[in-house]
């Protein structure tokens, strides 16, 4: 699951996260995605781009 | 010492501290930070889950949400006349009873007190396939963010020293500062460079320009000198939707004071012991 908060400054960035998925499958371009997303901090930025998505992953493990 | 706003909305608020100092300025910073209290959840009781994640990690999750936080209606526990047992002035208790497939939000928190609740409703919690259940109960409390950082009602809190831009008569006007700012602060007029109107306050002190002005070969001297003026500052406050940035800053204004009349009296008590 995508971090609730931002790890460095403690914005909220989880909410924006299904949103930044599906814009970003569809070809958007991710910096162009973060700013209309109001995520103008470094911090933030990175921790939806750099993020992976693997609960689907374990869902079979459990 | 005052203060004037360039800038207050419900979750941001921009301002010029000025005649004050740097002592003043960081625990002005330090008060907001880690001494204006909010409501975060700090006890969870899990009854049933079968969800992927572990009760901790979950437990982690719920307490990272930010909770609207009504200062007037809270006391924290240690205060509160129900000696910690807790009662509705200082707690505030969460259920979640939900079955997958779904997947759980911070929405399908049913608080047992109507004024409380996240600050967003989207916020992922955890996903549920068939077969999953979460049952669980979450008491929040009143706390402050030196205590834990899920107190902290700000998010991007800083300030930094007013910029003071001067530039001598040595300029030629060839632009190299300009070309280098990053904030593009500076503009040729001329047969000189200047501030841009209105930019003076988006400087970052980085003194780039100074260094450009150097490699022209003007000699040891830059043409341009930033400075900046220790008696005035520019503050940014973001709150993480707990408290309004205003509230934020009233009340790290409040505690300050508070802290300071403490230290009068004690003195004042030291003081008249020994006559
Ligand atoms: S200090 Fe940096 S930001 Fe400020 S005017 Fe010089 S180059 Fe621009
Ligand atoms: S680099 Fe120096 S001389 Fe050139 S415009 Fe800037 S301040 Fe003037
Ligand atoms: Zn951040
Ligand atoms: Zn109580």
């Amino acid at each position: 699951m995508i971090p609730v908060r931002c790890f460095t400054c403690g914005k909220v960035v989880s909410t924006a996260w299904d949103e930044f998925k599906e814009r970003k499958a569809a070809g958007e371009d991710p910096k162009e995605i973060l700013d209309s997303l109001g995520l103008e901090r470094y911090c933030c930025r990175r921790m939806l781009l750099s993020h992976k998505e693997i609960i689907d992953e374990q869902y079979p493990y459990q | 010492m005052e203060i004037v706003f360039g800038r207050l909305d419900e979750r941001v608020a921009q301002f010029t501290l000025s005649s004050s100092s740097v002592a003043f300025a960081n625990s002005l910073r330090r008060a907001m930070m880690g001494e204006v209290p909010t409501l975060a959840i700090e006890d969870i009781r899990i009854y049933d889950n079968t969800s992927v994640l572990f009760d901790e990690m979950l437990a982690h999750r719920i307490g990272m949400i930010p909770l609207k936080t009504d200062l007037s209606r809270f006391v924290r526990k240690e205060d509160c006349t129900c000696e910690g047992a807790g009662c509705p002035h200082c707690q505030v208790t969460f259920t979640i009873t939900i079955e997958g497939p779904t997947t759980v939000f911070s929405g399908d928190m049913i608080s047992d007190d109507p004024m409380t609740g996240p600050v967003e409703a989207n916020i992922p919690i955890v996903k549920l396939w068939e077969d999953q259940k979460l049952v669980l109960e979450a008491v929040a409390v009143l706390n402050i963010g030196t205590e834990h950082a899920k107190w902290q009602p700000t998010i991007a809190c800083g300030y930094k020293e007013y910029p003071v831009i001067e530039i001598t008569d040595q300029c030629d006007g060839c632009g190299m500062c300009v070309d280098e700012c990053p904030r593009n602060v500076l503009e040729v007029k001329g047969q000189t460079v200047r501030v841009v109107d209105g930019k003076l306050e988006a400087c970052s002190l980085c003194r780039l320009c100074e260094k450009a002005c150097i490699g022209t070969g003007i000699g040891e001297e830059s043409a341009i000198k930033i400075d900046t003026d220790e008696t005035k500052f520019l503050f940014v406050v973001e709150g993480d939707g707990s408290l309004s940035a205003q509230q934020i800053v009233e009340e790290g204004l409040r505690y300050i004071r508070s802290r300071s009349d403490t230290l009068v009296e004690a003195l004042q008590e030291i003081s008249t012991e020994g006559l």
